[in-house]
């Protein structure tokens, strides 16, 4: 199931009211796992096995990791865990990559092999769930959280319907502890599920569908039809678009984590007012970010061997991160492109730290306008990558947004609704993002968050496309 | 003996403990005030908690009032968004209810499409002139659709009623969800359970989510929303929406002759359309998916109840078996001769009139469709003057 979908709008009230009506404890996280995993089989009920077991030796991973006497022990529950979780991950999502590669290279050197004929149905948030699996135990084993004694308890906290097709990848440090008392919904939590909620809608059917539809589809499908000027402006709106996208799905997540009294982690703060790659990475996918550091980084060595190998430990974290988002060549571009971005601006944050004149500069307003602009253009030309339909197109995409075919014109027929979406998403960043704030909405006056909310919903009933289209991170 | 002495320092035990009050009086823990109309202390109770629950949850309870207001709102405006997007079958229905008919034509798009009821109005039927005419051609609709469209379109029977009946019309494998939206009550449902138990679960679903749509005049009028906001952004920036303009002005001019004309309102595309051109650019269709898994038999049942409904109120039912491309025909041979074997048990079993519009005929070339099955405006009018001759002829 995916939200902003017909069923989704029923299955939700009944399973608001299930939850809350029973008291006892267990009563409730009953009926969450069972609204979860029919949440997760709704699409593909043949796969639920791979969910029950993920969580089947996660759970007993971490009960023998922490009953274990020797490290050895530990050592080995975890490495079972590890392996159970990146197998199926792999089995599943990178069988495909690897055949094709395969056979590609066995053709090439003039081996006939048959191209494949089959094809492997990805299980819904596989690579989410995984990773929170591999996160739990490797914290158990760490010695930061302790086991789980309540089978019921971890296999909600994995299958916690909300953050299971999307995200946000939730720590169990973070989540278990609110799970000790059924927590209570506050007035507040009802009110700011409803902002979370309507908001994500709206960013996923009125912005990132729309923007899609009208504008970014056609022109990434066919790039030499459009002139340049539209190519830059699809650039931008693609840009646009998997951020609503994304940020739209983890904000339905968080305001229906509320609705049940739970709290999950932010996983985006307005990433496009980043100043540096570095920043970018800082506010967006957070939880993916963060994971890649505590369990990837860190464990590589992170930063504190010599400069190449922190560079080499960047560009590697990098790659995986593009390669979890999608088994294709221009995913494992995309994390490379990113990793060496990364590393270059380490090093030259590096070689100016403590510079005097060069803090000076780079304190005022203008070097971080300059700073903005730089990185916003790469992270608009690295997000070219993961759409363009081949190498060709990516070519002409590239060369627009570089501005060497200028001379080719700026007076596209854009359709004025893209400029206007596209400013609806800069008001968005510029409301809250500048101000620190989580979204400046949840500041004002209550009839205004009201009046606000009621136009959303008008505007996405009347003006939105009829059936909300499948959200881009769930093919992750 | 002496008595106890108790001093000030050996505490007393609880019970014998004098109450303390506090400093600043004694507190009220329960004051119920008795009038003469009984207690008042509930009211007030209840009050002061809907307040507190009002107050806690001012967003949501001021979110919940705007959405239920602007729902209002939005329904007082019904006529604006219906002329903007109009519910097709429900205003032909009402475009033939508005005055009695001597004469109506019922059927699918062919009869939207293929009747102009002018070029028929005024034939002789049992000596007396067939005066007014309208036409209820209901697109996608079928059989059953088109029994419920004459229950609620013909408060007074007509004279004769003209069914353009199809091979698609019957196919029990197409389940067409705008007659249970726009055309069927409660009472409908259940019978439609009883008389069609293979799709009851079907028609109860459609309805119950058509009643469900319903609740919200934002969602049930969201296309006539829509189209009016492309017309008006359209009248600020224009050329902002061409697509959604277009598409507006086209349901607003079909709204128009809906709502004034005799049923006869073709669409844009099929008005025009030629389909030996669309043969001759290499388009022919491979497909005609309303014929698809053809089998017959349930829709059929509301032929009978038509034929029922005519006879009690003394209506003469007449089937024309519709013309269509003779690709068609060749490319669903079997579908169209099961489909032509029901009309015959029909007209024998029954005893219906029918009349078979073949292409030879009413003289009729793919020149005269827009498509497969579809006639043109020029095929409309050559067919529509056959439709008169026959009609004529069968009258006397």
């Amino acid at each position: 199931m995916i939200f902003a979908s017909k069923a989704f709008f029923i299955f939700l009230p009944v399973v608001l009211v299930l939850y809350h009506l029973p008291r006892a404890r267990g009563r409730k996280y009953g009926v969450m796992l069972a609204a979860s995993w029919l949440f997760y089989a709704w699409l593909s009920p043949q796969y639920l096995w791979v969910i029950v077991l993920c969580t089947v030796i996660d759970y007993l991973a971490a009960l023998k990791i922490e009953g274990a006497e020797t490290d050895r022990a530990r050592k080995w529950w975890l490495g079972v865990s590890v392996a159970a979780n990146l197998g199926l991950l792999f089995a599943f999502k990178y069988t495909t990559f690897v055949y094709d590669n395969a056979v590609s290279l066995a053709q090439f050197c003039g081996t006939p092999v048959r191209d494949r004929t089959w094809d492997i149905l990805l299980p819904l948030g596989i690579s989410f769930h995984t990773f929170q699996g591999i996160s739990y135990t490797a914290d158990v084993y760490r010695r930061q959280i302790k086991a789980v004694r309540s089978f019921l308890d971890y296999a909600m906290f994995v299958a916690f319907f909300p953050q299971l097709a999307a995200g946000p990848i939730v720590r169990a440090a973070e989540f278990l502890p609110q799970m000790v008392t059924p927590p209570s919904v506050s007035a507040r939590q009802v009110a700011d599920g409803l902002h979370f909620f309507v908001l994500g809608l709206f960013k996923k059917l009125f912005l990132a569908d729309q923007l899609d539809q009208l504008f970014v589809a056609p022109v990434f499908a066919d790039p030499a039809a459009f002139d340049p000027a539209a190519r830059r402006w699809a650039c931008v709106a693609w840009a646009a678009q998997i951020y609503c996208d994304f940020s739209g799905y983890s904000d339905m997540a968080v305001g229906c984590a509320k609705w049940f009294g739970f709290e999950l982690p932010r996983n985006f703060n307005f990433p496009y007012l980043a100043t540096s790659i570095t920043d970018f990475w800082r506010r967006w996918h957070l939880s993916l970010s963060t994971w890649l550091r505590d369990y990837l980084y860190f464990p590589l060595g992170g930063s504190r061997g010599s400069a190449p190998r922190t560079y080499f430990n960047l560009t590697v974290v990098f790659v995986m991160c593009g390669l979890w988002h999608g088994a294709t060549w221009a995913w494992l571009v995309y994390g490379l492109y990113n990793g060496l971005l990364m590393s270059l601006h380490r090093a030259w944050d590096r070689s100016l730290a403590g510079v005097r004149w060069a803090d000076r500069v780079r304190s005022t307003v203008a070097w971080k306008l300059a700073a903005w602009a730089g990185t916003s253009f790469a992270i608009v030309a690295g997000l070219i990558l993961i759409r363009i339909p081949s190498w060709t197109a990516g070519g002409v995409m590239f060369e627009s947004l570089l501005g060497l075919d200028l001379m080719g014109g700026w007076s596209a027929a854009i359709p004025v609704w893209v400029p206007a979406l596209l400013a609806v998403v800069a008001a968005g960043h510029l409301f809250s993002g500048l101000r620190n704030r989580v979204c400046g909405l949840l500041e004002l006056p209550s009839p205004v968050r009201a009046a606000v909310y009621v136009g959303a919903i008008g505007l996405l009933v009347t003006l939105g496309p009829g059936v909300g289209k499948t959200f881009i991170y769930l093919a992750f | 003996m002496k008595p106890t002495e108790t001093t000030p320092s050996t505490p007393l035990p609880p019970e014998t403990q004098p109450r303390q009050l506090p400093a600043d009086g004694p507190t009220v823990a329960r004051v119920t005030v008795v009038t003469a109309l009984g207690p008042v202390e509930p009211t007030a109770k209840v009050l002061r908690r809907t307040w507190t629950f009002v107050s806690r949850n001012r967003t949501i309870v001021l979110f919940a009032l705007m959405l239920l207001g602007t729902d209002r709102v939005i329904g007082r405006f019904a006529a604006v968004w219906d002329r903007h997007s109009p519910d097709d079958y429900a205003a032909r229905v009402k475009g033939c209810a508005r005055e009695q008919r001597d004469l109506v034509f019922i059927g699918g798009s062919p009869v939207a499409e293929g009747i102009n009821p002018d070029r028929v109005a005024g034939v002789a039927w049992a000596g007396k002139p067939l005066a007014s005419a309208y036409a209820m051609g209901l697109s996608g609709g079928t059989t059953s659709d088109f029994y419920h469209a004459v229950l609620r379109g013909c408060p007074t029977p007509p004279r004769v009623l003209v069914y353009g009946i199809t091979a698609s019309d019957l196919n029990d494998s197409r389940h067409e969800p705008h007659g249970p939206y726009s055309l069927m009550t409660t009472g409908d449902v259940g019978r439609w359970v009883r008389l069609r138990p293979d799709s009851a679960e079907w028609v109860v679903r459609h309805f119950a989510q058509a009643r469900l749509g319903r609740a919200s005049d934002l969602y049930r009028y969201r296309h006539g929303i829509r189209m009016w906001a492309a017309t008006e952004a359209d009248r600020q920036l224009p050329g902002s929406c061409p697509e959604a303009v277009g598409e507006a002005d086209e349901l607003r001019e079909r709204a128009d002759a809906l709502r004034t004309g005799n049923g006869y309102a073709p669409a844009r595309g099929y008005s025009v359309g030629r389909y030996d051109a669309v043969k001759a650019a290499g388009l022919r269709p491979k497909e005609f998916p309303y014929l698809r898994k053809y089998r017959t038999g349930s829709h059929l049942k509301y032929l009978h109840e038509l034929a029922i409904w005519c006879g009690v109120r003394g209506v003469d039912l007449v089937l024309v078996d519709m013309p269509v491309t003779a690709d068609l025909e060749a490319m669903y041979p079997a579908e169209f001769a099961e489909y032509r074997a029901r009309l015959a048990e029909v007209e024998q079993g029954a005893g219906l009139r029918v009349i078979r519009a073949s292409r030879a005929a009413v003289g009729l070339t793919d020149t005269h469709f827009a498509d497969l099955i579809h006639m043109n405006r020029e095929g409309a009018k050559v067919f529509s003057g056959w439709v008169r001759s026959e009609l004529g002829r069968c009258g006397q």
